[in-house]
């Protein structure tokens, strides 16, 4: 299980994250959601160990959270990338040194999956289009198995028909395999349909952790009513009632 | 009176992505063009946008990438006041403080370059130069994909409020249906560089008749996924 006590953390001088108490078990979608600045991606970075907390603790099973090889799905899709190698080879470097062959089933069904062409990861991160290159990003961050994935809004580039099937990929494959999602996004729809808890960040504090459905229904504070009907009015939720 | 254009097209690389296309548009039309990605709208919205401005219409264009609209060598004052001038504006007269505030973009450095702005504030700042005159179209172009939700349904109300009294039309390409749906009367279903359905809002939301238009009715909102 993934859990944070307690933590802040700063960006320079700035207080980016100020006591942040979560947690995430496996098989489990936490969705964190909040306006651009509000600390979501600090987060994942803190998580990763990229940014040591300024206080509290952060742990995997106890243990810290690098023991468990957690995967990244990065925000810029292209440059997640090498761009000197072709996609197959940054792909397969989570698997380096732990297998002496290509995983060619996997391979082939999350290239299924996520509605890729296999040929397609001969080419290099400039040949394929930004939506191409978050999935093959996906495909990295799910080849070797991992019990945690952190999402930096992973579907930001892809067109609407092709977000939801990835959206059910993944949540196929964390059914499967019950590794713990942690989903960046600002899309509020995905996030309701998809996280078995969302926490609301604001200004780098945790404004709320609530269920999809108390979060579309009745969200408890002001800013959240705020998040929510701005989904509304974007289309991302139906109004209820 | 009527915007009228006809014989539009497009190749790369030898391939088709845009086959012959003919539009008429009335004034104040709210127009959505959607479809997946790949299929041809930010081309069509091109040469939509060019053929109008040869014909001496005038057009206001927010491209999908703000890259496309902001020369990295000038500041944003100078940006704006090019804006100001092709609309035949004196310096200082369009409502810049109003349309910041609206666009909450009214913290930024006018003096910097677009690189000094993220790329939200540069993409509102794009759609604020759009807003300054009436041209008689604005073509938006995926305009809220960079903002968070807060500010990106504040941008689209703020675009209603400005539309509503003016003759100007609005043609918003997304591949959201779901915002579009909220947003035009008539939707265009682009697929592969072709319009292959033409209806109102209700009726492409109710009655989709294209495979395109079927799935994109059929997945546009999260909650209600077809197994």
């Amino acid at each position: 299980m993934l859990r944070l006590d307690q933590v802040s953390a700063k960006r320079g001088n700035v207080v980016a994250l100020e006591d942040i108490s979560l947690s995430l078990s496996p098989g489990n979608t936490l969705a964190v959601v909040g306006e651009s600045g509000a600390g979501k991606s600090t987060l994942i970075a803190t998580i990763l160990g990229l940014l040591r907390p300024s206080k509290g603790t952060i742990t995997w099973n106890g243990a810290e959270v690098s023991t468990c090889r957690p995967s990244l799905v990065m925000q810029e899709p292209r440059s997640a990338f090498n761009p000197a190698h072709p996609l197959l080879r940054s792909v397969l470097e989570p698997i380096v040194g732990q297998r002496a062959t290509v995983p060619t089933e996997r391979i082939e069904r999350l290239c299924t999956g996520l509605e890729l062409p296999q040929q397609l990861l001969n080419r290099r991160p400039s040949e394929v289009s930004i939506g191409q290159a978050q999935r093959v990003g996906i495909l990295r961050a799910l080849i070797a198995t991992p019990p945690l994935v952190l999402f930096d809004e992973p579907l930001s580039a892809l067109d609407a028909v092709t977000q939801k099937h990835t959206a059910r990929l993944i949540a196929d494959l964390q059914r499967e395999e019950g590794f713990a999602a942690l989903i960046v996004t600002h899309d509020l729809g995905y996030a309701v349909a998809h996280a078995d808890e969302i926490a609301v960040l604001k200004s780098g504090r945790i404004e709320e952790v609530a269920t999809p459905e108390s979060f579309a229904v009745a969200p408890k504070s002001d800013y959240c009513k705020t998040l929510r009907d701005a989904a509304i009015a974007l289309g991302a939720l139906e109004a209820v009632g | 009176m009527t915007l009228h254009v006809s014989g539009l097209s497009a190749a790369r690389s030898g391939r088709t992505i845009l086959h012959p296309t003919s539009l008429e548009i009335e004034l104040g039309a709210r127009i959505g063009l959607v479809g997946a990605s790949g299929s041809g709208k930010s081309t069509l919205g091109h040469a939509l946008v060019d053929e109008l401005r040869t014909q001496g219409r005038s057009v206001a264009h927010v491209p999908q990438s703000p890259d496309e609209a902001l020369d990295p060598l000038r500041s944003m004052a100078f940006h704006w006041q090019e804006a100001e001038k092709a609309l035949g504006l004196h310096t200082g007269t369009a409502d810049q403080p109003m349309l910041f505030e609206a666009l909450k973009i009214a913290g930024g450095d006018l003096k910097k370059r677009p690189w000094g702005w993220s790329r939200g504030m540069q993409q509102r700042f794009v759609i604020a130069m759009a807003l300054i005159g009436s041209p008689d179209l604005i073509v938006l172009d995926e305009p809220t994909s960079a903002l968070d939700p807060v500010v990106a349904a504040a941008t689209m109300d703020l675009l209603d409020r400005h539309l509503q009294d003016r003759d100007t039309a609005m043609m918003l390409i997304t591949h959201d249906l779901g915002l579009a749906a909220r947003r035009v009367s008539t939707l265009m279903v682009m697929q592969d560089g072709e319009i292959v359905e033409r209806a109102s809002t209700q009726d492409i939301l109710e009655r989709p008749q294209t495979s395109a238009a079927q799935s994109l009715s059929a997945h546009r909102n999260w909650m209600a996924l077809p197994c």
